[in-house]
C-alpha cells in the first residue's frame, strides 16, 4: 500500500497547499489501490474515468502552483454513496429501478463539495434505498468487510465504509437514517458521524425515512469527519427541515490535549446491560469505561426506559415513511417500467414488482399497514407519542451528563447471509429518533482482529462538542488508525 | 307522500392565485405548451424536497379571514396517498388535523332572507396534473401526462351540511367567488377549472334529526351544473325513498350533457388514503403580527360596497349593484369619482357612461375594463364637460368613440375637433331663424297644432350647428320664435 494514502485528510489539505504533495499523486494511489483490492471488496458501484480524475487531480495543481485561490478541499479525493445526486451521472441509489436514472441537478452538499475542490472518485455501493445494514440488499453487488472478507461490512453505507476502512479514498459521504453511516463504519473500523437533525441539507439526497435522513461522513479518523461535516453543513432554503445555522468550522475547535475529558460528563444508560452483547464488545466496553475512570472522566448512569421500544417505534414510523416516499417510483415518469403490462394499475404492479427488492417490498408493505386507517392510531400514532417519550427521556439523561456512551453495536459484523438481531443498531438508532448527533470511533480489535467501536451521542446541535470527545477518545483507543486491511 | 327536507354540503376548492407554485418555483401560467411549467420537484425527482411558497399562505389566510373563519396560528401538512400518475409523488401535500382555518360562515340571501351558513374548515393543499387522452379530436390508445398544473396552489373550503336547496348552495357559490375574486386569492373560473365543486347530497323526514345516507357528486364543472345536479340528485333520492327503496353511499359523476348523476364507486371502494404528517415540511407557527398584517388587506366585499354606493353616490339599485359586483369595474368607478369635483352631481351620469358606453365598448372589443382604454381620468373628464355643457351628450358619444380608439384625452379631441358646444344665445338665434325660414312646412304643422314637430325642427336646427348646439337652448329659443 502506498504510504500517500495513509496520510489522513486534514493532513492532506495542508500538504496539497503547501505544494509537498501533489492531487494527482493522490489520485493515482486512489485509483491503484481500487484496482488491486476492489475486486475483492466491490465497495464501488461506479468509477470515475481515470483520465477525467488525472485531468481534475492536475487542475488542482496548477491552481495551487500559481497560487490561485484553492477550495478547502481542493484535490482531495472522496467517495459518495449512490443515493446523492450529481448532474448528469447515474444515481442507481443501488436498486434496479433506478437503472438507467441520471441525476438532473446537484445535492445541496456535492454543489458544497465541487465549491470545496474535491475530486469525485465514484459511487459507492449500498443497500437498496439505504434498507439494510448490510448492504446485502443492493441489486448490484455484495461489498465485503475489508477486514474479513466472508463478513458483511455493514450498511446501509457499507460501500462507502469499506472504501475508506481500504484506504481507496480518505473520506466519504454516506447517509445515515438508522445507524446507516455509524454501523458499516464500527463493522469496517473507520469513524462514522451522523449530525444533529436539520444541520446538513437532505435536498438531492434520495429519501428513505424523512424525518430521520441525514449525510454522514465516513473517514479514519475523527478530524477528518470533522473537516467534511465542515464542509458540508450549513442552511439551505431548499431543505425546509436544514436549520438556519452558519457553517463552522469544526476542527478548530478540537484540541489534541485531553482536556476536555476533565470537564466532561458522559452517561451510561442504565438500559444498556438488559442488552444480550457478543462477549468482544461487552469486554471492549467495560475496558473502555474503565480507561476513563483511570482519567478521572465524570461517568454517570442515566436511565432511559423507552429504550426497549426504539426497535418497534423505528420500523413502524421509518417504514410508514419509506411506503409514501418509494410510492414515486412507479414507472410512470423515470426508472423502471414493465413492457408487458396491461392496464394502469397492472403497470404500477409489474413495474414495482420486477424492479424492486425483497427488503424494499417488505417495508413498503409494513409501512403501507401502519399507516392504514384500521390501524393509524394503534401504530403509527401511538409510536410518535413514545417517540416523544423517548426524546423526553432523553433530554432528562442530557440533565444529567454531555455525552451518551455505548457500545456502537450489540454485535459483531456476521458472515454473509447471517442476519443481525433487530436491536444491534439500538444506541446508533437512538439518535436518528431524537435527531441527536451521533459519532462511532473505533476503538480496538478483537482477538480475530475485528474491529470494535463505540458510540457518543450528544444533545442536539452540540456536534462541535461531540466532535472534541470523540477526539480525545481516539486517542485514549487502542485502535491503531495507521493499520490497515491487507487483502 | 312524505314531506323530506335535502342537506346539502359542499366541498370547494379554488386554485389559489399566485405566480409561483405552491411547493416550488414553477410558473403557475394556464395554457402553456405541456410540461413547460415544471421542476425537478414537480415531477418529483429523487431526492427532491418540497418548499413552501409564503404567498400562497397568505392568500389562504387573507380568504380565511374574509369569511371569519378562526385562523389556527400552528398548522402542519399531512400526505395523503394515493396512486395515480397525474400526482407524480403519488400522494398529496394537503392539510388534515391541523388546517390553516376552521370554523368560518358565509351570509347568504335567498329569496330576500338572509341565512348564515357554517363553513368547517379551509385549507391549502397542491392541484393534479392533467392526463391527456387526446389530441384534437383524435383520440389515443395511450395517455399523455401534462405535469403543468401539478403542484399549483389549492385551497379547499369545506361546509358544514347547513345548505337546504339548489337555490342555497348556487346563491353560497356565488357569493364566495364575489368575496373570492374581490379578494384576488382565487380567479374562481370553473370553466377553466380554477374553482371545482363537489356536493354532498342526502335526504331526511323534516321531523328527523339524524342524516340520511349521503351521496357525493363530482364532475360538476359550472355553476349552473351545481344547481342541476343537486336538483337531480333529490329527486333521484325522493323517487328511491318513495317507492320504499334505499340509498347507498357513493360517489356519483354529473353528466353535464345528459343533466344526470351516475354511479363511479361506492363506499366499499372507497379508497384509504393512509394519511400521516408531512416529514419533509416543518409544522409552521403564524404571528399575530403577519395575520394582522394581511387583515389590513381585506378590502370591501360587494355587498358593503353596493350599500354604499347607495347611500353615498345616490345610484340606483341596479347601478350600484352592476358596478360593486366586481372589484374591477368598482375600483374604476370609484377612482374617476374621484377626479369629480362635484361628487353627488356627477355619481349617476358617471355610473351609466360605466356601464352603459364603455361596457358596450369593452365587451365588442373583448377588452377587459383593467385594460380599458379609455382611463378613469379621462372618462371622468368628459363627464365634467357634459356637466359643465362644454359638449352635448350626443357629441360626448362621438369624443367617446375616439377616446377609445386613440386613448386620448377628451379635451384634446374637442379642442382639435371644435366641437365645443356652442351656448351663445345670438348664435343659436341664428340658426333658429334660418331653420324656420327654410322649412316652412314643418313650421306650418306646428303651428296648426301639431306639437310633436317641434321635435323635427330642433333635429334640423342640431343638425345645422354640426350638433354643436345646447339643445336645451335651441329648443327654447324655437319655442319663442315659433310662439311669436
Amino acid at each position: 500500500m502506498d504510504e500517500i494514502l495513509k496520510i489522513k485528510a486534514n493532513d492532506l489539505r495542508s500538504k496539497i497547499c503547501s505544494g509537498e504533495v501533489k492531487s494527482l499523486n493522490i489520485v493515482k494511489a486512489c485509483v491503484t489501490r481500487i484496482k488491486k483490492t476492489d475486486s475483492k471488496i466491490r465497495s464501488f458501484l461506479k468509477l470515475n474515468e481515470n483520465k477525467l480524475l488525472e485531468q481534475e487531480a492536475t487542475c488542482s495543481d496548477k491552481k495551487i502552483e500559481s497560487g490561485k485561490k484553492c477550495g478547502s478541499l481542493e484535490g482531495i479525493p472522496i467517495g459518495i454513496k449512490d443515493n446523492i445526486m450529481m448532474k448528469g451521472e447515474s444515481m442507481t441509489s443501488a436498486s434496479k429501478y433506478l437503472e438507467n436514472y441520471i441525476s438532473p441537478y446537484d445535492a445541496t452538499v456535492i454543489e458544497k463539495l465541487k465549491k470545496a475542490g474535491a475530486i469525485f472518485i465514484g459511487r459507492t455501493n449500498m443497500d437498496e434505498f439505504a434498507m439494510g445494514g448490510s448492504t446485502e440488499t443492493s441489486a448490484y453487488q455484495k461489498t465485503t468487510n475489508p477486514w474479513s472478507l466472508e463478513h458483511i461490512p455493514g450498511g446501509s453505507s457499507g460501500g462507502s465504509a469499506a472504501a475508506v476502512s481500504m484506504g481507496m479514498v480518505p473520506f466519504a459521504l454516506g447517509s445515515d437514517t438508522g445507524g446507516s453511516v455509524r454501523q458499516p463504519a464500527s463493522f469496517c473500523g473507520i469513524v462514522g458521524y451522523k449530525p444533529s437533525y436539520g444541520l446538513i441539507s437532505r435536498y438531492g439526497v434520495c429519501a428513505l425515512a424523512s424525518s430521520f435522513d441525514q449525510v454522514g461522513t465516513l473517514s479514519k479518523n475523527v478530524k477528518d469527519s470533522a473537516l467534511l461535516a465542515s464542509i458540508v453543513m450549513g442552511k439551505d432554503y431548499k431543505d425546509p427541515v436544514c436549520e438556519p445555522r452558519e457553517q463552522i468550522d469544526c476542527i478548530s475547535y478540537i484540541d489534541d490535549n485531553l482536556e476536555v475529558l476533565k470537564s466532561v460528563k458522559v452517561g451510561i444508560p442504565r438500559q444498556l446491560f438488559n442488552y444480550k452483547m457478543d462477549t468482544e464488545i461487552s469486554e471492549n466496553f467495560n475496558k473502555a469505561v474503565d480507561k476513563f475512570k483511570f482519567l478521572s472522566v465524570k461517568i454517570v448512569e442515566v436511565d432511559i426506559p423507552s429504550y426497549k421500544y426504539i426497535p418497534a417505534l423505528y420500523k413502524i414510523i421509518m417504514c410508514a415513511e419509506v411506503s409514501a416516499n418509494i410510492a414515486t417510483f412507479d414507472g410512470i415518469r423515470y426508472g423502471y417500467r414493465a413492457l408487458n403490462a396491461e392496464n394502469l394499475d397492472d403497470e404500477y404492479a409489474k413495474s414495482r414488482a420486477e424492479s424492486l427488492g425483497y427488503e424494499v417490498k417488505k417495508r413498503i408493505l409494513f409501512g403501507t399497514y401502519v399507516l392504514g386507517a384500521k390501524n393509524y392510531y394503534r401504530c403509527y400514532h401511538q409510536a410518535q407519542k413514545v417517540r416523544t417519550l423517548l426524546i423526553n427521556q432523553i433530554s432528562d439523561a442530557y440533565k444529567k451528563c454531555d455525552f451518551i456512551f455505548s457500545p456502537a453495536t450489540l454485535q459483531m459484523p456476521v458472515k454473509f447471509g447471517e442476519t443481525l438481531s433487530e436491536e444491534c443498531d439500538v444506541f446508533l438508532i437512538a439518535a436518528n429518533l431524537a435527531g441527536l448527533p451521533g459519532i462511532t470511533v473505533p476503538y480496538n480489535f478483537t482477538n480475530s482482529s475485528m474491529p470494535v467501536g463505540m458510540h457518543f451521542m450528544g444533545s442536539r446541535f452540540s456536534d462541535v462538542k461531540l466532535f472534541q470527545i470523540a477526539n480525545a477518545f481516539e486517542k485514549i483507543s487502542d485502535f491503531d488508525l495507521n493499520k490497515y486491511p491487507e487483502l | 307522500m312524505v314531506n323530506y327536507e335535502s342537506v346539502i354540503g359542499l366541498e370547494v376548492h379554488m386554485q389559489i392565485n399566485t405566480k409561483s407554485k405552491v411547493f416550488c418555483e414553477c410558473s403557475t401560467r394556464f395554457g402553456s405548451e405541456p410540461n413547460l411549467n415544471t421542476c425537478i420537484i414537480c415531477t418529483s425527482q429523487p431526492g427532491a424536497i418540497p418548499i413552501l411558497n409564503k404567498k400562497a399562505v397568505e392568500a389562504v389566510i387573507k380568504t380565511g379571514l374574509a369569511l371569519s373563519f378562526n385562523i389556527n396560528k400552528e398548522s402542519i401538512f399531512t400526505r395523503k396517498q394515493y396512486f395515480y400518475p397525474d400526482s407524480p409523488k403519488n400522494y398529496q401535500i394537503t392539510q388534515s388535523d391541523q388546517p390553516l382555518c376552521s370554523r368560518g360562515k358565509l351570509s347568504i340571501i335567498v329569496k330576500g332572507k338572509e341565512k348564515i351558513i357554517n363553513i368547517t374548515r379551509l385549507h391549502l393543499e397542491e392541484d393534479t396534473g392533467k392526463l391527456v387522452h387526446k389530441v384534437g379530436s383524435r383520440k389515443l390508445n395511450y395517455s399523455l401526462l401534462d405535469l403543468n398544473r401539478a403542484g399549483v396552489g389549492l385551497m379547499e373550503l369545506v361546509t358544514e351540511p347547513e345548505l337546504r336547496s339548489p337555490e342555497e348552495a348556487f346563491e353560497f357559490l356565488n357569493e364566495l367567488k364575489n368575496i373570492v375574486e374581490y379578494l384576488e386569492t382565487s380567479e374562481c373560473s370553473m370553466e377553466e377549472g380554477k374553482m371545482r365543486c363537489d356536493v354532498n347530497v342526502s335526504m331526511r323526514h323534516v321531523e328527523q334529526q339524524e342524516y340520511g345516507t349521503k351521496v357525493e357528486i363530482k364532475n360538476i364543472n359550472s355553476l349552473s351544473g351545481v344547481r342541476n345536479a343537486i336538483t337531480y340528485e333529490i329527486e333521484r333520492q325522493k323517487e328511491i325513498l318513495d317507492s320504499g327503496g334505499k340509498l347507498i353511499q357513493e360517489t356519483r359523476l354529473w353528466e353535464a350533457e345528459k343533466k344526470i348523476t351516475k354511479s363511479m364507486r361506492s363506499k366499499e371502494g372507497a379508497l384509504d388514503y393512509r394519511y400521516f404528517p408531512e416529514p419533509d415540511l416543518v409544522p409552521f407557527a403564524l404571528t399575530n403580527s403577519f395575520i394582522e398584517g394581511l387583515r389590513k388587506e381585506i378590502p370591501e366585499f360587494p355587498r358593503a360596497r353596493k350599500m354604499r354606493f347607495i347611500k353615498d353616490y345616490g345610484l340606483t339599485e341596479y347601478a350600484a349593484s352592476y358596478l360593486a359586483s366586481t372589484k374591477v369595474i368598482a375600483d374604476y368607478y370609484e377612482k374617476a369619482l374621484s377626479y369629480m369635483e362635484d361628487k353627488k352631481a356627477s355619481s349617476e351620469l358617471l355610473a351609466n357612461w360605466i356601464f352603459t358606453e364603455l361596457n358596450a365598448k369593452l365587451n365588442v372589443s373583448k377588452i377587459f375594463i383593467s385594460k380599458s382604454p379609455v382611463s378613469c381620468q379621462n372618462l371622468a373628464k368628459l363627464v365634467s364637460l357634459i356637466l359643465d355643457g362644454t359638449i352635448s351628450r350626443k357629441i360626448a358619444k362621438t369624443v367617446f368613440d375616439e377616446m377609445f380608439e386613440k386613448s386620448s384625452d377628451p379635451e384634446k379631441i374637442i379642442k382639435e375637433k371644435g366641437f365645443t358646444q356652442i351656448s351663445d344665445k345670438s348664435v343659436i338665434a341664428k340658426i333658429c331663424e334660418e331653420v324656420i325660414y327654410e322649412n316652412s312646412k314643418a313650421v306650418s304643422e306646428f303651428k296648426s297644432g301639431k306639437k310633436k314637430a317641434i321635435g323635427a325642427i330642433v333635429g334640423l336646427a342640431m343638425k345645422k350647428s354640426k350638433g354643436q348646439a345646447n339643445p336645451q337652448l335651441v329648443n327654447k329659443i324655437l319655442l319663442e320664435k315659433l310662439k311669436t
